[in-house]
This record gives structure tokens, C-alpha cells and sequence, in this order.
């Protein structure tokens, strides 16, 4: 079966530094693939080389089998493959909802002009965008927020909305860049009940952690970043037990000790 | 050929004032990364002071000079630490950039309250006698301009390269949060910049005057050509501005001296988009200001409240009613101003949607109004074509440009982008007043008929107002229709972050090129029902001044929100009709309004009282939150 994102050699380096060097690996449809590593790994580097943000300096990205090379972030989007953000990159200016909204624009099949003409087609679509946002509002229990400008919620907040917002756009993947930092216990609890929900709706994810509770919690396979290259990958009870990645972590070098 | 070299002696005369300007231009990048466009101000009231001291008190020359410069250099003191320097912590760079567009209209209006709008002459400094160099006649005033110009940069060079407060300016240019941390006063840095700029431009204004006469608002073409001379030479750097100057002055006068004075203008704002288009960075790239491997964060977001729900529908019925009935118990003398508005509010409604929800700053918007205005009144003058038709025409008309225009400026940053605009409305203006075969010229065209669609014919200014009024409710519902759609959530996405846009398929290019031809469409219609309502139409009616007028208009009602228009082209409209000594002072209260609105109301009148009925956040989740914490 084709894997939903095959990475084939991918490499980036910026002058001198080689912040990714010659990573492949496979996410199979379908599942919760975790992507940790230290600091500097070159995690949030490999998502921008995956979506195009950032031009691979060599290798390439298949999505369900198609090249992603040379196309355009928006292009990628329109494939079913949304990211999120390291840092929260709500819409400043519209409420929690619109933003949440915002991520359905692959959805709109009414254009502005049906929208400037107030047909009932558009009127239709924009009811049932609304009603599936504020039940994604609901789940995330951030219906209460719903009205609110987006960037009055706390920082746990707004990254839920960044990953209601992705799951809006109808994904077949998504790349979720720390979608934890900044969540409280509870909430992290409840964004891994959502994470597991949209996995097993058929979406498959790739999700940048720092928190290892959450991580061994829904992860099917992890994968390991250290100074740009893959250097562990297996099941999360495996990689706990990871001599390397537990030097990688703490930076112990027992072979010198 | 000894005629082609005077004409280059003369254009670099005119180059040196202009590399002066564009080195206040520089100063104030350089520490804000913001152009400001109050400059070219600066240069008159330093003329202007000069006069007076010069003429009427009778100072010696050198004195008055001295006084003359040390007073433009406190009044950019006062104007920095009371407007731009507060702003700059609370303001996006867009709303900078309309807020020093403010501060340009008010000082000129300042100028024209105090100064009258009497053109101004100073004597040169030695003497009218010209000194003849291989031939060549250089007058007097050309050392002055050259010496002065060196000895400017060679001090600007010295403070920003060789002292301690250079180190500052410099640090406060490249990272402002790390200044700060190191104990710089970022702020006062500015300030200090600000007034230096604004000291170099009463320089500028004061050398310029010997060989050009000035008037109030003779400002804005040193602005214009102050900021065009910077980014040829490349915004930031000393010496291109000087080059970017020299280049401009004898383009200038090359152009001036063989085709049409009128076509210098032209030329130079082609020369700018020419720039902008193939070499951003100028000619001589200043050493970059900021770091750029890290994304260019927008500095100041601004949350935007909306009425919503059966609040505002009821306001919305109640608002149409008014209007509809307003012809009918206002004195008939008025009607006609009514309709004005009423038009006007179709041009913001425009901008509303490109600036207000796409956040793309235009200060040409007045450039589309001219050309719906003139193709209609000239298809409908000329060769009797039917003026529904003429509209049309306009739009179209209209569309093509605003496709060129995006073409040559989509790939542009911010305030270039704002800059661009203004160049395209300048040039619009030129080719009004210049074209006078076709226009009238400043004169204007006249005997444009009366609107008629079939039989119906709009001949009083009440069926024109209701007529007006008609076409805006329509508009304003078809494009709230679409604002509170996907298309509007795309605009005002694209708006704050272009990359997480387009991450969720949003065709950030196409959006900014549907809010454009909207904009643009909707000058020219209300171009062309201007046109068709005062019978008549000259360039100054519809020129670059009205371009700023009408941010002014929108910015005072509230950016995004549509029917916040209303409330500023109304008050703008009536109130030199209601009140006529305000004639006098229209342009600084315009630049006033625009200024403290920034300052103190920067969601606009409709927007302050959307606030007032927004959702509070619910008590109980913030509470949930600290405690979690």
C-alpha cells in the first residue's frame, strides 16, 4: 500500500550548517507518527522541506505517491496534506470561530460571488461550515470562546484552534508542529482523545512533541531527530528503552565516561 | 549640446534637494523601518519660516537660515514625541504609513492657515548673479545646494558610523527588543532621528526655494520625489539617496527641458515602479536593517469588532430608513452635498474591502475614481455614448489598470506596495492635467449630461442622492454577503499572515487580486456618478489629495466594518458646507482627524461602538485557566 507521506533523502543545509541531512522514512495511512528529537533536531525544518515553505536542498516528499517538489505551500494544502504551527499563527482580528472557520476554504465550493449574492447555496454551505466549526468548538470544549477575538484566548487555546482549524480543511494529513505546548494537563488529555478520534476517521498524522506522556500515549511509531538525522524509529515502547535516543536527550556519552 | 549640459547642471540642483529630502527619508527608515511621508512638509515650513524672517523681519540670510532650520528641526521634535513615536508602539507599519500621510495633510494645512496659499520666492543666497563655469551658466544657489548636501551626508556618515548615538540608532534599526534590553531608549533614539530628518527637510525646503517657488502644498511633490530619489538609490543607505537624488533631478529636467514639464512627473514615477520592480533593494542596498533569516513578524495586530445578529440588522433598517428620508427634511441646499457623500461612500466601500479586510494599503484609490470619471464624461462629452455604458467603460477601464498595477507590484512588501499606489495616483494626476487634448486640462471638461438609464434621467441632486444611496445599499449588502464569508475570512487571514493562509489552501495572489478589482471598480463607478453629477470635471477633483481624503473618510467610520464609511465621508462632506469658514481650515482638520484618530480611536467611530456590544469573555474559563497555570 502506498504510505501517506514517503520521505525519499531529504536534505537541507543553510551555508555550512546541514540542519537536515538525508532523512527517509515512511507514515503509513491511517496512523499517529510522532516526530521528537532535542532542541535543533531539525524537526520544524523537516515540515517546512515536506510543505515547500523551504526548498530541499536535495531529496524529495511523496504524498500518497505524488511529488511534492516544486509545488507551491498552497498547492500542497489543496492535496489534503494541512500543518500547523510551531508558534500559535492564529488570525488576529477575527473571532475563534471565523478562525476555526478560516480552515474550511478548500471546503467553499461557493464562490464570492454566490456569497456576494446572497444565493441559498452559499447561505447552505456557510450554516453547515458554521454548525461542523462549533462542533469541533464543542469537542475541544472551547465553545464558550466561539464569539470571543481569538487572540483573547490563553496560549493552550489558541493552539487547539490552530488544530480545529487544520482539521476544517478536510485533511488527509496533518502535520501538527508541538500542538501541546502551552496545554495543561487536562487539555493535553483531551487533545489526545481528539488526535485519536481524527485517526481513527481515516486521517493520518505526523505530530511534532515535546511532551512524552502524550507521545507514547497515541503514537503508533516514533521517530527520532538528532542534529538532522534520523537515529531511532519504532514503536513507542521501543524507543523509550532507545539507548541512543536516551543519550540524545540527556547527552550523556557513556562510551567516554 | 551646451543646452543639453545646462539641463543637466539644472537637474542636478534640483537632484541635490531631492537627495536631501530623500536623506531625511533614510534617517527615519533606518531607526523605524517606516516611511514618512510628512517629509516633504517639513521642507515648506522651513521655506516658509525662512521668508518670514528673511523678508518680513529682515534676519541676514545666514541667520534666518540657521533659524529657519533649527525651527524645523524642533517642530519635527514636537510633532515626533507627540504623534509618530507614541504611534510607532501601538500601530501597525500600515497604519504608520497612513498616520505620517495625517501628519503631511496637517502640517500643509498648518502652512496654509498661517501662510495663506500664495506661492513663495526666496532671493538666492548670493545674489541673483549666475557664475559661468566653461561656458556654462550655474546659478549661485547650485554651490550652496551642492556644498550643503555633502556636508549633510559627511554628518550623517560621522553620527551614524563614528559615535555612540550612531551605535544606538544602528542597534535600534537591526532588533528594537534587544536595544531595549541593553539599556538604549529606543523611543528617544527615534525622536531624535525624527527631528534630524525633519531638520534636513527645512534645509532642503530652504535651499529649494531660491529656484522654485513654493506654496503650501508643494510638500507632497517633495515627498513624492524625496522618497522616489530614496528607494532608486535604496532606501536606508546614505549614499544612494544622494545618487537616487542626482538621477531623479537630471531624469527630471531631461524630460522636462525635451518632451513636457508635465511628463517629468510621469517619468519619475515610472522610474519608481521600474525600481521597485527590478531592483527592490535600489541601487546601492543599504547593509541589511534586519535580520532576514527569520520571518518578518507584522508588529502590532489589531483585533476588529463587528455588530452582529438582529442588533445590527435592526441598526441597518433603521440607518436605511434615515438615509432614504434625509433629502426630503434637510434644507434643499444641502441635498447636492448629500449626494457627494453618498458617492464618496461607494469609493470607501471600495477601499474598505482592500485595506479594511485585505489589509493592502492604497493611496491611489482617487487614480480609479479619475479614470470612471473621465471615461465616462468623455464617451458621454465627446461621442455621445449612452453614460450607463460610459460606466461600464470606466470599470473595465478601470480593471485593466488595476491588473497592470497588480502585476507590477503583487510580489511588494507593505509600504513599497502603499508607495506604488501612490505613484500610480500621482501619475494619474499628471496624465489628467497633461492630456489636454482629451481632458480639458486643469481646466476641466464640462457639459457632461445628466445620468439617464433608458428614459429615467437623474437631473436633481435629490433623484441623483437616491440613486446614489440605491447603488450603496446594494453594494454594501453584496459585499457584507461576501465579508462575512469565506471570502472575507480568506482576505482577513491573508491579512496578518500570508504563509498560514496559504498552509490552508487559501490562493493568497487571487484574493489580493479580487479585493483590488473591487476597490478599483468601485472608485470608478463613483468616479464616473461624480462626474455625471456636477456636469463637470477637473483633476483636482478627483487627484491624490482625494485618495487620502478618503482613507481619512474610512479610518474615521472604522477599517472593516463597511457602513463605518458613512459616517466619515458624511462628516466630511457636510461639514465645510454646514460650517464655511471650515473651508479654510479643511486640510488640517482632515490631517488632524486622521492623525489623533490613529492615536486615540484606531478602531474608527463604528468600530468603538461595536465594542461596547461585544462578548466579554466567559469568567468561569479564565478563571479555569489560571488556575492551571
Amino acid at each position: 500500500m502506498t504510505p501517506a507521506l514517503d520521505l525519499i533523502g531529504l536534505a537541507k543545509s543553510y551555508g555550512a550548517l546541514r540542519a537536515v541531512i538525508d532523512v527517509g522514512f515512511a507514515v503509513p495511512e491511517g496512523s499517529i507518527t510522532a516526530l521528537i528529537g532535542p532542541n535543533g533536531a531539525g524537526k520544524t525544518t523537516l515540515f517546512n522541506l515536506i510543505t515547500n515553505l523551504d526548498a530541499p536542498s536535495a531529496g524529495e516528499a511523496r504524498f500518497f505517491g505524488q511529488p511534492l517538489a516544486g509545488m507551491k505551500p498552497v498547492a500542497i494544502a489543496a492535496l489534503g496534506l494541512i500543518r500547523t504551527f510551531q508558534t500559535a499563527r492564529v488570525f488576529p482580528g477575527m473571532t475563534a470561530r471565523e478562525n476555526v472557520l478560516t480552515g474550511a476554504h478548500l471546503d467553499v465550493r461557493q464562490g464570492a460571488a454566490q456569497q456576494m449574492l446572497w444565493l441559498g447555496g452559499a447561505r447552505r454551505e456557510e450554516r453547515r461550515l458554521t454548525a461542523k466549526a462549533d462542533s469541533l468548538l464543542a469537542l475541544a470544549r472551547l465553545d464558550s470562546f466561539a464569539d470571543m477575538p481569538v487572540t483573547e484566548l490563553p496560549m493552550g487555546g489558541q493552539k487547539l484552534i490552530e488544530v480545529l482549524r487544520a482539521l476544517m480543511a478536510r485533511p488527509r494529513m496533518l502535520l501538527l508542529d508541538e500542538p501541546a505546548a502551552g496545554l495543561n494537563d487536562q487539555e493535553t488529555a483531551e487533545l489526545a482523545a481528539l488526535l485519536r478520534a481524527v485517526r481513527d476517521a481515516g486521517i493520518t498524522i505526523m505530530v511534532i512533541e515535546h511532551n512524552m506522556s502524550l507521545v507514547m500515549g497515541i503514537a503508533d511509531d516514533v521517530i527520532v531527530l538528532d542534529a538532522g538525522s534520523v537515529i531511532a524509529q519504532g514503536p513507542p515502547a521501543a524507543i523509550r528503552n532507545d539507548r541512543r535516543v536516551i543519550e540524545a536527550y540527556v547527552g550523556a556519552e557513556p562510551d567516554r565516561a | 549640446m551646451l543646452n543639453a549640459a545646462q539641463i543637466v547642471i539644472g537637474g542636478l540642483l534640483q537632484g541635490g534637494v531631492f537627495a536631501l529630502v530623500a536623506l531625511g527619508f533614510s534617517l527615519v527608515f533606518r531607526v523605524a523601518r517606516i516611511v514618512n511621508l510628512s517629509q516633504g512638509a517639513f521642507c515648506i515650513v522651513g521655506a516658509m519660516a525662512m521668508y518670514f524672517l528673511q523678508t518680513v523681519y529682515g534676519l541676514p540670510t545666514i541667520v534666518a537660515a540657521l533659524c529657519a532650520v533649527a525651527g524645523g528641526s524642533i517642530f519635527g521634535l514636537a510633532v515626533g514625541a507627540t504623534t509618530f513615536v507614541p504611534a510607532l508602539a501601538r500601530l501597525p507599519t500600515s497604519s504608520m504609513l497612513m498616520l505620517t500621510a495625517g501628519l503631511l495633510t496637517f502640517i500643509e494645512g498648518l502652512v496654509l492657515v498661517i501662510w495663506g496659499n500664495e506661492s513663495y520666492a526666496l532671493p538666492p543666497f548670493s545674489g541673483e548673479a549666475p557664475v559661468v563655469l566653461l561656458g556654462l551658466r550655474v546659478s549661485s544657489q547650485g554651490f550652496w545646494i551642492a556644498g550643503m548636501t555633502a556636508f549633510i551626508v559627511l554628518a550623517l556618515w560621522g553620527l551614524i558610523f563614528r559615535t555612540g548615538f550612531g551605535v544606538a540608532l544602528r542597534a535600534s534599526a537591526q532588533n528594537p527588543f534587544a536595544a531595549r534590553l541593553m539599556g538604549i531608549d529606543v523611543g528617544r533614539v527615534t525622536l531624535v532621528s525624527f527631528s534630524l530628518a525633519a531638520g534636513i527637510a527645512a534645509l532642503a525646503g530652504i535651499l529649494i526655494a531660491p529656484i522654485t517657488s513654493l506654496q503650501f502644498d508643494s510638500g507632497r511633490f517633495l515627498t513624492v520625489f524625496g522618497f522616489v530619489a530614496a528607494t532608486i538609490g535604496g532606501l536606508g543607505s546614505l549614499l544612494g539617496a544622494v545618487a537616487g537624488g542626482l538621477l531623479l533631478g537630471v531624469t527630471e529636467q531631461l524630460a522636462a527641458g525635451y518632451v513636457s514639464s508635465l511628463f517629468a512627473n510621469a517619468l519619475a514615477l515610472l522610474l519608481l515602479l521600474a525600481t521597485l520592480l527590478w531592483r527592490p533593494s535600489g541601487l546601492f542596498p543599504a547593509e541589511p536593517l534586519r535580520r532576514t533569516d527569520v520571518a518578518a513578524v507584522q508588529r502590532i495586530h489589531r483585533a476588529v469588532v463587528r455588530l452582529k445578529g438582529r442588533g445590527a440588522a435592526l441598526f441597518i433598517a433603521a440607518l436605511v430608513i434615515v438615509l432614504a428620508v434625509l433629502p426630503m427634511i434637510v434644507p434643499p441646499g444641502l441635498v447636492a452635498s448629500l449626494a457627494i457623500a453618498m458617492i464618496l461612500f461607494i469609493a470607501v466601500l471600495g477601499l474598505d474591502v482592500r485595506m479594511g479586510y485585505a489589509g493592502q494599503v492604497s493611496l491611489g484609490q482617487a487614480g480609479f475614481m479619475a479614470i470612471g470619471g473621465y471615461t465616462a464624461a468623455i464617451l458621454a462629452t465627446t461621442y455621445g455614448v449612452a453614460p450607463l455604458l460610459g460606466v461600464i467603460a470606466g470599470i473595465a477601464l478601470s480593471l485593466i489598470a488595476a491588473l497592470v498595477l497588480a502585476g507590477a507590484t503583487l510580489r511588494l512588501r507593505g509600504d513599497y506596495l502603499a508607495l506604488a499606489t501612490l505613484a500610480f495616483g500621482l501619475l494619474i494626476d499628471s496624465l489628467t492635467v497633461g492630456l489636454v487634448d482629451t481632458t480639458g486640462g486643469p481646466s476641466g471638461l464640462v457639459g457632461i449630461p445628466a445620468l439617464s438609464i433608458g428614459p429615467i434621467v437623474f437631473g436633481t441632486p435629490r433623484a441623483f442622492y437616491w440613486l446614489a444611496l440605491g447603488l450603496a445599499v446594494v453594494l454594501a449588502f453584496a459585499l457584507y454577503g461576501g465579508m462575512r464569508s469565506g471570502f472575507g475570512r480568506a482576505l482577513q487571514a491573508l491579512r496578518t499572515d500570508a504563509t498560514a493562509a496559504a498552509a490552508l489552501g487559501i490562493n493568497v495572489t487571487r484574493m489580493k487580486l479580487a479585493a483590488f478589482a473591487i476597490s478599483a471598480s468601485l472608485a470608478s463607478l463613483a468616479g464616473s456618478l461624480y462626474a455625471f453629477e456636477f456636469h463637470f470635471l477637473s483633476p483636482e477633483m478627483v487627484d491624490t489629495r482625494h485618495s487620502f481624503e478618503l482613507i481619512t473618510m474610512l479610518v474615521l467610520g472604522g477599517e472593516g466594518t463597511l457602513v463605518g464609511g458613512l459616517f466619515g465621508t458624511f462628516l466630511l462632506t457636510l461639514l465645510p458646507t454646514v460650517f464655511q469658514p471650515f473651508a479654510l481650515y479643511k486640510t488640517l482638520v482632515e490631517g488632524g482627524l486622521l492623525v489623533v484618530v490613529f492615536l486615540y480611536l484606531p478602531e474608527g467611530f463604528l468600530g468603538r461602538v461595536a465594542t461596547w456590544f461585544a462578548p466579554r469573555t466567559p469568567r468561569t474559563m479564565v478563571e479555569s485557566y489560571d488556575s492551571s497555570t
